[in-house]
């Protein structure tokens, strides 16, 4: 958490639904203010330099790297971050955790509101479009394959176009 | 054998709090009064310390407390050999060494006073390279070498000189094996290093107690490992240290051993705060450790026919300033260093080199993913100088049940010929058609657990019937946790549902060697299952004295222990353990453990040992490639990996598992790559180390080859963790060679690599 410098600025936002009044540093990212300021700790830092995903959140519906975004700018604006569930979410949780899409979980969140954004614009993508839109998220631990395959799950369950059960 | 709780592919049970964002991994945990640390790291490479001046670090507004290597205890860790101290004391071997911390309120406060340290040095000459560092006369990076602590059966340092280890085999008679050898291969080899790149940076917070006790929360693989550590390096008792796993974002070998936690630790002391520590991903790739580079000369003989006879290699190893594991990859690799085939007359040595850049240490493979580039392109070399079929030679002469290994034992649970037929079906090898800058290429695998480890586990059954399982198993991702849950219900009689798995505690859970080595499926499934055992039994006993029915008689299933014979003479399990507290007293509480005690330490001048580790995994990986002849671009077209893990205890993380890995070996074979430039690390971001994201994984076929269960194995399983790390970058090697007749020594295989070899004279 950055200290004051007395340049603070009063910025209002939406975060999961609910307005916040927040007065932050202009050099505060979005990141140490979900984390620090309002405690919202699914986003995470990964590299610091906008390049690995573990801190993405959704901001007006698309997909940022929240470590580099400055908090003030995002004034007036949406953000969601993986604490604030909804329906889409749900399923996509679900769906990782069934299809064995987590291992270490620490890319997750991101990956579902990556996955969510894309859902949202192109409810039934291609393996590919699956694969470009998750580009920035980086997983160490599961080679992609079961990432894919749950979204894929989800976005045929959410267009009634029938899914594979999981039979394991 | 029926199941029912094993080789179901039942979903993690933390996923949903993973899911959530809700689980704690280290980054994530706080106390409150928390300090922020930050290190002081060394910019030079090889240098003795003159004075270490932190008046103005002092004296900056916010900071707690400034340690340096000058008053800190002067311990040395390590894994086999310790030569590391917490903090540089009076010399400094590599760029991004420790050398003092700070403690300030906040975390970027503690990085501007840790710029405000002033250290003051006088260089020594330096040494980036093996080649140099083994040079007769090379000054010597640990004069000390000579007194240093090393466990003697596989760690053997050289006093006097830069070799940290020298592992040998000497088996059967080389010469006269290549005397008897119609053709002879040889080439030399040489990997990079790269970096575990986990995601979650390390973390730990370190808090003292009023009577001096030490308590850490780390994002470790290896609770154990960092407590005994951290009281070597501290000269405490490890009673006085306590290590709780947090939740691990990604370990892959990077978090096994005692990395920030000591700094953390002395910080915490200075300061009389709690004090927390998340290193920067630069500081990750500048000062943490990367995979062992290896340079690699290897002779192969062979009979016309394709008789393997005799194998002749050194395995030159950069272990960097520290031996962080590098003794024990030094002696794998060199075991590992003629493959998993027949071969009787074998020399070879394993030489583990200090150079003055920052520690190699452990990562997913342990040496193997080295020793497999260089002996399976050599196997794929002689099957060319015989035109043989790359596949019929390795099946040839693939070791099987009984096969003597490189070290002398009769191997047991091998399931190589399988691995390699079902890859090679899978992938079309038969039907595999010619076609220009396309090819197919294998390789086999295999990879020991490390020996001489230990497990063990308390099981304990609730007063609802429900069962906590004690261990100091962390899950780091791989799904250790519910292949414990599925063997201690299997043994049980229980539900995977009525069983949980607690948080690693070394003060309460008991001892494990860690989460590595591909070892908590045997070793701590092992401990569990006995531990269920005992625990089922003790529950008998009591139902037995409180149902007034011979234990004989008694079973469990579905939550109830029943009386057979009896119908409706049943008791549910949470109400037999409530009233066997005040019937019979106590609760019930299962124990087990496991040690390698009939491991053999090797000869250390032969390497032969009639068991020399607890298990072999073993697998195949083939690959299809196309290489455009423009850009040099070698483009995997698809991947099989198929692999011999005893039994699956859980499909579905082993699938993980092989996929995973295999994306980490991708990796490897033609993007990563950490760069030095006088010993610095000059890409040391994410933005410079490329890593394989979704669009780099090709389609991927998993296999899992049952019928080679271990005798040993709880279930006959073996572990599975590291085997698809290993073998990939060698196979698409050979499909290069199939694809374009030439062959690349070099990893990673990039786009100028590879043009260069299609440039070049072949």
């Amino acid at each position: 958490m950055p200290r004051a410098t007395g340049l603070a600025q009063a910025v209002q936002l939406t975060v999961n639904g609910k307005p916040q009044q927040g007065v932050i540093e202009p050099e505060t990212l979005l990141l140490d203010y979900l984390r620090d300021h309002l405690e919202l700790t699914g986003a995470r830092r990964g590299c610091e330099s906008g390049y690995c995903g573990a801190c993405t959140v959704l901001l007006d519906g698309q997909p940022v790297h929240s470590c580099s975004v400055l908090a003030v700018t995002s004034r007036g604006s949406e953000v969601q971050t993986i604490e604030g569930t909804d329906a889409t979410v749900r399923l996509l949780q679900e769906a990782f955790v069934a299809r064995g899409a987590i291992q270490c979980g620490y890319c997750t969140p991101g990956i579902i509101l990556t996955a969510k954004a894309l859902l949202a614009e192109n409810p039934r993508p291609s393996d590919v479009e699956v694969r470009v839109a998750i580009s920035g998220n980086i997983c160490r631990c599961t080679g992609y394959v079961k990432i894919v395959e749950a979204i894929q799950a989800v976005a045929a369950q959410m267009t009634g176009s029938g899914t594979r059960a999981v039979t394991r | 054998m029926n199941f029912a709780a094993v080789g179901r592919g039942i979903p993690r049970r933390t996923g949903a709090i993973q899911a959530a964002g809700r689980a704690q991994y280290g980054v994530d945990f706080t106390l409150p009064r928390m300090l922020w640390g930050a290190i002081v790291r060394s910019e030079q490479s090889h240098a003795r310390i003159v004075k270490v001046d932190v008046s103005r670090a002092l004296a900056h507004p916010g900071v707690k407390a400034v340690v340096t290597g000058q008053e800190a205890p002067d311990g040395l860790y390590g894994a086999r050999l310790r030569d590391e101290p917490i903090f540089a004391k009076d010399r400094v071997r590599y760029v991004g060494e420790p050398v003092a911390a700070v403690a300030a309120v906040d975390a970027d406060t503690a990085a501007e006073a840790a710029r405000l340290v002033k250290v003051e040095y006088e260089p020594l000459p330096h040494l980036f390279t093996t080649e140099e560092a083994l040079r007769e006369g090379a000054v010597l990076i640990h004069p000390d070498l000579g007194t240093y602590f090393h466990r003697r059966y596989d760690c053997h340092p050289v006093a006097g000189t830069n070799i940290a280890s020298h592992i040998k085999i000497r088996k059967g008679d080389v010469n006269e094996g290549f005397a008897r050898a119609d053709v002879v291969y040889a080439d030399a080899y040489h990997t990079q290093a790269v970096h575990c790149a986990y995601i979650e940076p390390h973390a730990a917070v370190a808090d003292w107690d009023a009577t001096g006790k030490l308590t850490v929360w780390s994002s470790t693989q290896c609770p154990f490992l960092v407590r005994s550590q951290l009281a070597i390096a501290m000269r405490m008792p490890v009673s006085r240290i306590r290590v709780l796993a947090t939740a691990v974002g990604g370990g892959f070998g990077g978090k096994a051993l005692m990395k920030i936690e000591g700094v953390c630790a002395l910080l915490a002391q200075a300061a009389g705060r709690p004090v927390k520590m998340v290193l920067t991903r630069a500081e990750e790739f500048t000062a943490t450790s990367v995979r062992h580079p290896f340079t690699i000369d290897i002779k192969t003989g062979a009979r016309r026919d394709g008789t393997l006879v005799a194998c002749e290699a050194r395995l030159v190893i950069d272990n960097g300033a520290y031996s962080q594991a590098g003794d024990g990859v030094c002696w794998e690799a060199t075991i590992g260093a003629s493959g998993p085939y027949v071969v009787p007359h074998q020399k070879v040595d394993g030489l583990l080199v200090y150079t003055n850049r920052l520690p190699s240490g452990p990562f997913r493979g342990f040496g193997w993913p080295q020793a497999t580039w260089a002996f399976e392109q050599n196997m794929d070399g002689i099957a060319h100088q015989l035109g043989m079929d790359p596949l019929e030679i390795r099946l040839q002469n693939a070791v099987e049940e009984g096969s003597i290994s490189s070290t002398g034992e009769a191997l047991h649970s091998v399931g190589l010929k399988a691995c390699l037929q079902a890859a090679a079906d899978s992938i079309g090898w038969d039907k595999r058609v010619k076609t220009p800058y396309r090819g197919y290429g294998l390789a086999a695998i295999t990879k020991l657990s490390v020996p001489f480890t230990a497990s063990s586990s308390f099981l304990k059954i609730n007063e609802d019937g429900r069962v906590h399982l004690l261990t100091g198993a962390v899950d780091i991702g791989q799904g250790s946790d519910m292949a414990l849950i599925q063997i201690a219900a299997e043994e049980l009689g229980f539900s995977p549902d009525a069983i949980d798995v607690m948080q690693a505690d070394t003060d309460s859970t008991p001892f494990d060697d860690g989460a590595r080595s591909s070892r908590l499926t045997f070793h701590m499934g092992n401990a569990v299952r006995k531990a269920a055992a005992d625990a089922r039994q003790e529950l008998l006993r009591r139902a037995a004295d409180i149902m007034e029915v011979a234990a004989e008689d008694l079973v469990v299933q579905d939550g109830r222990v029943s009386v057979v014979g009896s119908p409706g003479r049943s008791m549910g399990i949470g109400e037999l353990v409530v009233q066997s507290h005040w019937l019979c007293g106590g609760p019930i509480l299962g124990r087990g453990s496991i040690a390698d005690d009939d491991v053999v330490p090797m000869d250390p001048e032969t390497g032969q040992s009639p068991h020399v580790a607890p298990y072999f995994e073993y697998g195949a990986q083939a690959v299809e490639v196309a290489i455009d002849p423009e850009s040099g671009r070698v483009r995997v077209v698809r991947v099989v990996s198929a692999h011999d893990c005893g039994r699956a205890i859980n499909p579905l993380a082993v699938e993980g598992q092989i996929e995973g890995g295999l994306a980490m070996g991708l990796g490897y074979a033609l993007m990563e790559e950490v760069h030095f430039e006088e010993g610095r690390v000059t890409n040391p971001s994410f933005m410079d180390y490329l890593l394989p994201t979704s669009l780099d994984m090709p389609p991927v076929t998993s296999i899992i080859v049952e019928g080679f269960p271990h005798k040993d194995g709880p279930f006959g399983a073996k572990g599975v963790g590291e085997a698809s790390t290993i073998g990939i970058a060698a196979a698409i090697g050979n499909a290069i060679f199939d694809a374009t007749g030439r062959r690349i020594k070099d990893l990673p295989i990039t786009w100028e690599r590879m043009l260069e070899a299609l440039e070049g004279d072949g």
